[in-house]
């Protein structure tokens, strides 16, 4: 194709493509018979891909047993959903009963459990409430003096101030 | 519930005239399952793996695909999609029949043109693959057997006008590298 036939090129491949020839195309076609062989090559072109393009995914067939297969494996898995199925409920029937003699059980124990003398029930009261004497020793005066917000111009701490007299 | 009361359901759930509509829709769709299959990927074992389990898929929808259109549409969608994962996965480890494989002993009249249609299969085949993946989803699906333009833009989520100027584009670049 010649350099200034360029321009011509995507006319070339619509005409082929449409079957229709633009009126600017058809008047350089009857001055250019490179473009007009380009034309009749690229017609040619398009029916040998009219040819090859159906084959590209109609060439092959699934095998004549594939429907059966495909029934076969829907079957198994039919019957693997039906097992799993029964795993699922049985592990939750299991479950639930576990829970139920679980509860049963605690019940039982609370209502029969052994019973604390109220004399031991006074002693562990007594016990829970005991302090040792030392536990004062160990507060510091700091937790006192927080227990109150001072006033505006006070102090946390009540500091003697010494006056003039005084010195 | 017990497991005997689960157990009647699930049978009631696949009852024969299940399996028999089941049965009546993999006939219906299968040719063109399969294709729509082996035009993604290319050959014909990975083809009827990727098919059969688009159709287990569709089984176990099967309650609510019981219309005939809805079925076809779903299923076509669902192989598509599983088609496009499984290359993408394989990558460059796919094998692609070739087409002497495909088409033999089909037309053995003339050898000398068989044979050059062949080689010119294999090679369309690789220009297919290095078209820009919206065109060749498009060019792809079209190939294949009942489907519509329509059909094609239900697989592909686009409108069917969008359907037709990518495959106008795509033949337009096939014809210029093929000519």
């Amino acid at each position: 194709m010649k350099i200034e036939c360029e321009k011509w090129k995507d006319q070339l491949l619509e005409a082929a493509l449409t079957g229709t020839t633009a009126k600017d195309l058809e008047e350089h076609l009857k001055s250019c018979t490179k473009c007009s062989t380009e034309l009749a090559e690229v017609r040619a072109g398009k029916a040998r891909l009219d040819t090859l393009l159906p084959l590209i995914a109609q060439g092959a067939e699934p095998q004549a047993d594939f429907r059966a297969r495909v029934l076969a494996a829907a079957g198994d898995a039919r019957k693997e959903n039906r097992a799993m199925a029964w795993r699922v409920w049985t592990l939750a029937g299991a479950t639930a009963v576990v829970a139920t003699l679980l509860m049963v059980g605690l019940v039982f124990l609370r209502r029969n459990g052994p019973v604390v003398p109220q004399e031991e029930l006074a002693a562990a009261q007594k016990l829970a409430e005991w302090r040792a004497p030392s536990d004062g020793l160990l507060r510091t005066p700091g937790q006192e003096i927080l227990k109150t917000m001072p006033r505006l111009g006070k102090s946390y701490l009540n500091v003697p101030v010494k006056t003039d007299k005084e010195e | 519930m017990t497991g005997a009361c689960v157990s009647a359901l699930i049978s009631k759930a696949v009852a024969p005239e299940t399996e028999a509509g089941f049965g009546e829709r993999i006939a219906e769709n299968q040719r063109r399952v399969f294709q729509i299959a082996y035009s993604v990927l290319g050959n014909a074992a990975d083809a009827e793996d990727v098919a059969q389990e688009a159709f287990l898929r569709a089984y176990q929808k099967f309650t609510s695909l019981r219309e005939a259109e809805k079925f076809r549409a779903w299923v076509n969608r669902i192989v598509f999609r599983l088609a496009l994962n499984r290359r993408r996965g394989h990558g460059r480890r796919l094998a692609r029949d070739s087409a002497w494989q495909i088409t033999e002993a089909r037309t053995m009249v003339d050898g000398a043109k068989y044979a050059e249609q062949q080689v010119l299969l294999d090679q369309l085949r690789r220009e297919i693959e290095r078209l820009p993946e919206k065109l060749r989803s498009v060019l792809q699906l079209s190939l294949v057997e009942e489907m519509e333009a329509a059909d094609v833009g239900a697989v592909l989520g686009i409108p069917a006008g969008t359907v037709r100027s990518r495959m106008h584009t795509a033949r337009k670049l096939l014809l210029e590298v093929m000519k």
